[in-house]
Parts: structure tokens; C-alpha cells; sequence
């Protein structure tokens, strides 16, 4: 069988599609879980949807890794019915923080960071997006200073978790044909 | 690419220099505190977030607080309430101490004598502001209290008239009220929309804390480390009388500093009055008078005034609060 | 095994990464912790301070005030009056203060004890009325 060349990148494109919303969907999902999992503290999180930000954006690039996150963020606040609480808006600071971050890293970096070191610069950011947020709209108390160094050491746990995680997720997708060579294209597609 | 090295040094750097600049560096948000010992007591203003110059009109407010102390204090050269303690006849004042004069005989009249600012002589013969107090004995009591009651002082414009020569003049239960509303005046003139003016617990709180309220905790009148309750206020005063603020014992009998001006002794139906005011000088007057009154009286004589609420405690330690201040109160 | 192979995909650049935040919220957490404890006493008289100590310091002082010398003894984080020349010893009366912002005030003789930094002590309230 052969393929011409506007159909391969047809192609190329719909399956893109299909695994971007197949992302973002369980990025939804884990977000859900870990809202439901029982924390020790309430601001505690895992951060494992961040795992799919990181793998996304070493597949497909930032606008891709934006989508996930936006989405995952608006579908998944809408889901536990908290869309514009002041919950929601935290996540979104922090997610954008997050992907903002991530996104020069592996731009100014290129093949010198690997996911570990992305996702920990993402999982900082977002502590410290999040931070600032609640000191804007939250509590202006002093207090909410001591937090963050907490905060910023249990970001940095869970963000070389989640680096190891999405760097395995990436070594297997790596192996499976639908993703072929797709390491570098997140790159190429960037970089138009 | 060739920056990008630089680049990954140059951004935490920045985003470490904005977080510690903002954290640190942003000094218009400080609040100015100033005490000073004043009416026998600690004055404290506080300004949160306070404008630059604000420091300035805090410091006016305390010499406009020790003005209006030597004006009004029981002794001293420069004390009106002396010259008119010293006076045979009908004496011409300043307008501020025939208006504090002309406010205490309206409460005096409406509590019926349950205030009285003819107990010179009745304060000085229990020493109970000095290092050697003492019971007096009856027929002291009684002597003292001659030419004293609800009518003992008249004014008329500036001119305050005593009904008995031989009357001292004491308004230490109503001027320390008025410099406190003096001292709001002054940095309500200056700018100032946030502010509490603390005199040893008797407060004016200007504007509100920000986002909320001012938060004011009363005293438990038994047990000093706790809170009896909690208002959330703004733009008012409060003052709190508590037989617990200055007392004496003897023979194991316990004798404390708000005496009933109808019987000359410390009044006992009420362990502390809060009333909660327009003015300080009014709050100051009706939380004594109130105190002196009991539960039934006192509450009832506040009801006589617009915009006046009160919390009390009972001798037996029963709590009464008034209609106003049930949605502004939290208990601990 | 899985992850043995995480480390060794790992870059330098990941690697410094991780260092350099854990090193960061690491001194941030001890920057909060040490000053905690920092606190001061300051005593007043007329306006000027006229002895200040870091509370941790054990000590007995005794203060010059207008009518007297006074007894404050600094002791396990905390300060106390524990002579005063006054009549009524109400600054006696106030008891134990360990915390920012709590106050000794001794009317008669002057003096007022105060403590500064470290935390903000969790109060409910703004101002007491008493």
C-alpha cells in the first residue's frame, strides 16, 4: 500500500487529534482520582495529570501541552463542580505557571533536559504560581509564607516522580509504531 | 541556542529577585504603632497600612490626649474640673468641659444618679487610686456624699453651676472618653481611615481592618487570659468597666474602684459592663453608669440612647446582651 | 529496574535541576525555622528603649523606672515581672508573655515590656476592650 503525501500528513494529523483528546481525557481522569484520594494535608496534591503535560510536550510541543492542561483544567473543574471557585482558579494559576515554565525549559534546552528535569521545574512553578494566587484573591496573612517552603519540597517530590513516570510512559510509547519518530516531531512542529 | 545557557541562569535569578523584592522590599504596607502612658494608663494607636505622614498625626493625637487630661484631671493648674472643685460660684469653662459636663448630667439624670461626677471627695476619701486605700467608716460615707446627685452640677452655655460648694469635681469616668474621641478626630482629620485608638481597653476603632471588620475581644471579668467574647465593628467605641480593672481587699472583703454614687460603696451587681457607642465619652459614661445599674436598669438606660448596645455580666455571672449586638457577637 | 533506567536517561541538566530546588526549599525551610525563635525583648521607658535581649538569653534584669527598680527575669522563651516597686503590682499581676506583640505595662513606674519578631502569634481578635 502506498500513501500519497497529503494523505500521510492527513493521517498524521487525525491521529495527533485522537491522542491529544485521548490525553487530556486521562488527564481528567487522574485529576478526578487524586481529588478523590485521601490527603494528609489539603494542599497536598500529587500532580499526576502532570505526568500527561510532560509527556505531551516532548511528543507534540507547547500549544499541544497548553491544550491538555487548559482542558484538563476547565473539563475536569466542571466535573467536580467547582468551575470559577477559587479552587479553580488556583489550578488554573498554577497550571499555567506550570506549562509556561515547563515550556521555556524545553525550549532554551532542547535535547539537554529530559523529563524529570521538566516536570520538577513544572511541579516548582506550579507551587509558586498557586501561591501567589492565594496570597492575590485568598489570605493576605503572612502565615501563608511558611507554607511554601513545604510546598516547594513537596512539589519537588512529586515532580521527579512524575518525570520518572512520563519518562517511562515515553520510552514505551517510543517503541509502539502509532508514535514513531514522533520524539522529535513535537520539536518540528514547534518550531514553524 | 548559543544564549540559552545564560537565558537558564538569567530567568530563576529574575523570577528569585521579583519573589524576594515583592515578599520583602514593598514597604507602603506598614502599619504604624505608637504607645504612650497617658490617663493613667497605656495608649495605644495603631494605623494599619498606614499613609506616609501618618506617624505625624498619631503624634498629634497623643498631645491632643494630653491636653485634654490636663484640662480635665481632678487636680493640676491647668485643670478646669479643679477650678470648678475650687469654685464658690457659678464658673465659666472651655467648651469642651461644659460639653463632657453637659453630656455626664444627661446620663447622671437618665440613670437616676446611678453617675455621678461629684465623687471627689467620696474617691479620695477610699483612696482606691492610691498606695494606701482604706474602708471608710459610714458617717465618712455619708459626709462625702453631701451635696452629691443627679443634679449636682448644672451648665449653662460655657457656665457650670455646683448645687453645694463643698462638691470636688471627678470626671475620671467620662474624659478619658472624650480625649479618646478627640484623638480619633484628630487622625480622622489627617487622612487617616483605618485606626484604633486604645486607651487600656476603652477603644474608638476608625473605618474597618480592610477586608473585615475590626475584631474586638471583651475581657472575661474572671479569668484574665480569656476572651468573654468577640464583636465585629466598625466606626464605633467600645468601653468595658470591670470591678476586676482596680480593687483593694480587705478583711477578705474585696472592694473595687466603680462605686454606686447612691450608697457610696463599690456597686455589686455586675462583674463588667461593654457599651458599644457613637462617642467614647458616652460609652465611657453609660459603661459606668450601666455597671453601677445592674442588668435590668442598665440595659434599660442604654435603650435611651440611639445606636448604644452593651454586653454585660452579672454579679452571678449571667451574660446579657443587648438586641443590636447579637449578630455582631461570636463566643468563644 | 524500570527505574535504573530513568536515572541513567536522566541529563546533568535534570540532575542540577533537582539539586538546585531541593537545596533552595531546603534553606527556605530552615531561613523560617531558625528565625522563629529569634524573638526579642524591649523595654521601654518614656517613649525610648532603654533594654532590648534576645528572649532565648536567660537572665534576671532589674529596671530603673520613675518610682523604682523593677525585677523582670527572662526565662525558657518568656518574660516576667516578678518585683515591682508600685502599690497594686499590676504588671506582677500580668503574668508570663512569650509572644510578638504582648505587653508588660507598668503605669506607676513607667515601664512597658514588650516582645518583637519571630511569629505572629495566632490571636483572634485585633484589640481587647477590658
Amino acid at each position: 500500500m502506498t500513501f500519497s503525501v497529503a494523505e500521510s500528513s492527513d493521517l498524521e494529523r487525525a491521529r495527533r487529534r485522537i491522542f491529544l483528546a485521548l490525553f487530556t481525557a486521562l488527564a481528567v481522569a487522574l485529576n478526578t482520582v487524586e481529588v478523590l484520594l485521601p490527603s494528609p494535608v489539603p494542599w497536598f496534591r500529587l500532580g499526576l495529570a502532570n505526568i500527561l503535560t510532560v509527556t505531551v510536550l516532548l511528543l507534540y510541543g507547547p500549544r499541544a501541552a497548553w491544550a491538555v492542561t487548559l482542558g484538563r483544567i476547565i473539563v475536569g473543574s466542571l466535573l467536580l463542580g467547582r468551575l470559577f471557585s477559587p479552587g479553580f482558579f488556583l489550578s488554573l494559576g498554577g497550571g499555567a505557571a506550570a506549562v509556561a515554565v515547563m515550556t521555556a525549559a524545553w525550549k532554551l534546552c532542547g535535547a539537554r533536559i529530559g523529563p524529570v528535569g521538566i516536570s520538577c521545574l513544572g511541579a516548582a512553578a506550579h507551587a509558586a504560581g498557586q501561591m501567589l494566587l492565594a496570597w492575590a484573591i485568598l489570605v493576605r496573612h503572612d502565615a501563608l509564607w511558611q507554607l511554601f517552603p513545604l510546598l516547594l519540597l513537596a512539589s519537588l517530590v512529586t515532580g521527579v516522580l512524575n518525570g520518572a513516570v512520563a519518562d517511562m510512559l515515553l520510552e514505551t510509547l517510543k517503541g509502539h509504531p502509532a508514535f514513531a519518530g514522533l520524539r522529535d516531531a513535537g520539536r518540528k512542529n514547534s518550531s514553524r | 541556542m548559543r544564549y540559552s545557557r545564560f537565558f537558564i541562569l538569567l530567568l530563576p535569578a529574575a523570577a528569585l529577585a521579583a519573589f524576594l523584592f515583592w515578599r520583602f522590599g514593598a514597604a507602603g504596607e506598614e502599619s504604624v504603632v505608637r504607645r504612650q502612658f497617658l490617663m493613667g494608663t497605656l495608649v495605644e494607636i495603631t494605623v494599619p497600612a498606614a499613609p506616609s505622614g501618618t506617624a505625624d498625626a498619631v503624634d498629634r493625637a497623643f498631645a491632643e490626649m494630653r491636653r485634654v487630661e490636663e484640662l480635665m484631671r481632678p487636680d493640676g493648674p491647668g485643670s478646669e474640673a479643679a477650678a470648678i472643685t475650687a469654685a464658690e460660684g457659678p464658673i465659666e469653662v472651655g467648651s469642651e468641659t461644659a460639653e463632657v459636663i453637659a453630656l455626664g448630667m444627661k446620663v447622671a439624670r437618665l440613670s437616676g444618679g446611678g453617675f455621678d461626677m461629684g465623687l471627689g471627695r467620696l474617691k479620695t476619701l477610699w483612696g482606691i487610686e492610691t498606695e494606701h486605700p482604706r474602708v471608710p467608716k459610714p458617717e465618712e460615707i455619708l459626709s462625702a456624699l453631701e451635696g452629691t446627685g443627679p443634679e449636682d452640677l448644672m451648665t449653662d452655655g460655657n457656665r457650670v453651676l455646683k448645687s453645694d460648694p463643698r462638691l470636688a469635681v471627678d470626671l475620671g469616668a467620662i474624659a478619658k472618653g472624650f480625649a479618646i474621641d478627640r484623638a480619633a478626630e484628630i487622625l480622622r482629620n489627617s487622612g487617616v481611615t483605618r485606626a484604633v485608638v486604645n486607651a487600656g481597653g476603652d477603644l474608638c476603632v476608625i473605618g474597618d481592618r480592610g477586608d473585615r471588620p475590626w475584631r474586638i475581644g471583651i475581657q472575661h471579668p474572671r479569668d484574665p487570659g480569656a476572651l468573654l467574647a468577640t464583636l465585629s465593628l466598625e466606626n464605633v467605641s467600645v468601653v468595658t468597666s470591670g470591678d476586676y480593672e482596680r480593687f483593694f481587699e480587705a478583711q477578705g472583703q474585696r472592694y473595687h474602684h466603680l462605686f454606686d454614687p447612691r450608697t457610696g460603696y463599690p456597686a455589686g451587681l455586675a462583674q463588667s459592663m461593654t457599651v458599644v457607642a457613637p462617642s467614647a465619652a458616652l460609652a465611657d459614661a453609660l459603661a459606668t453608669a450601666a455597671f453601677v445599674l445592674g442588668p435590668e436598669q442598665g440595659l434599660a438606660l442604654l435603650k435611651e440612647f440611639s445606636q448604644v448596645e452593651g454586653l454585660l455580666v452579672a454579679a452571678d455571672g449571667t451574660i446579657f446582651i443587648s438586641e443590636g449586638l447579637r449578630e455582631k457577637v461570636e463566643w468563644p | 529496574m524500570a527505574l535504573k533506567s530513568v536515572l541513567r536517561r536522566m541529563t546533568l541538566l535534570d540532575r542540577a535541576i533537582v539539586m538546585v530546588l531541593g537545596m533552595f526549599a531546603g534553606s527556605l525551610l530552615l531561613g523560617i525555622n531558625s528565625r522563629a525563635p529569634g524573638e526579642n525583648i524591649l523595654v521601654e521607658r518614656e517613649g525610648k528603649i532603654i533594654f532590648t535581649a534576645p528572649l532565648k538569653e536567660e537572665r534576671e534584669i532589674r529596671l530603673k523606672g520613675i518610682r523604682g527598680e523593677a525585677v523582670l527575669i527572662v526565662r525558657e522563651g518568656g518574660a516576667e515581672m516578678i518585683e515591682a516597686p508600685c502599690p497594686r503590682k499590676v504588671c506582677m499581676g500580668m503574668g508570663r508573655i512569650d509572644q510578638d506583640g504582648e505587653i508588660i505595662a507598668c503605669v506607676p513606674n513607667g515601664l512597658l515590656v514588650r516582645i518583637e519578631g519571630g511569629n505572629e502569634p495566632e490571636k483572634t481578635y485585633d484589640v481587647l476592650s477590658r
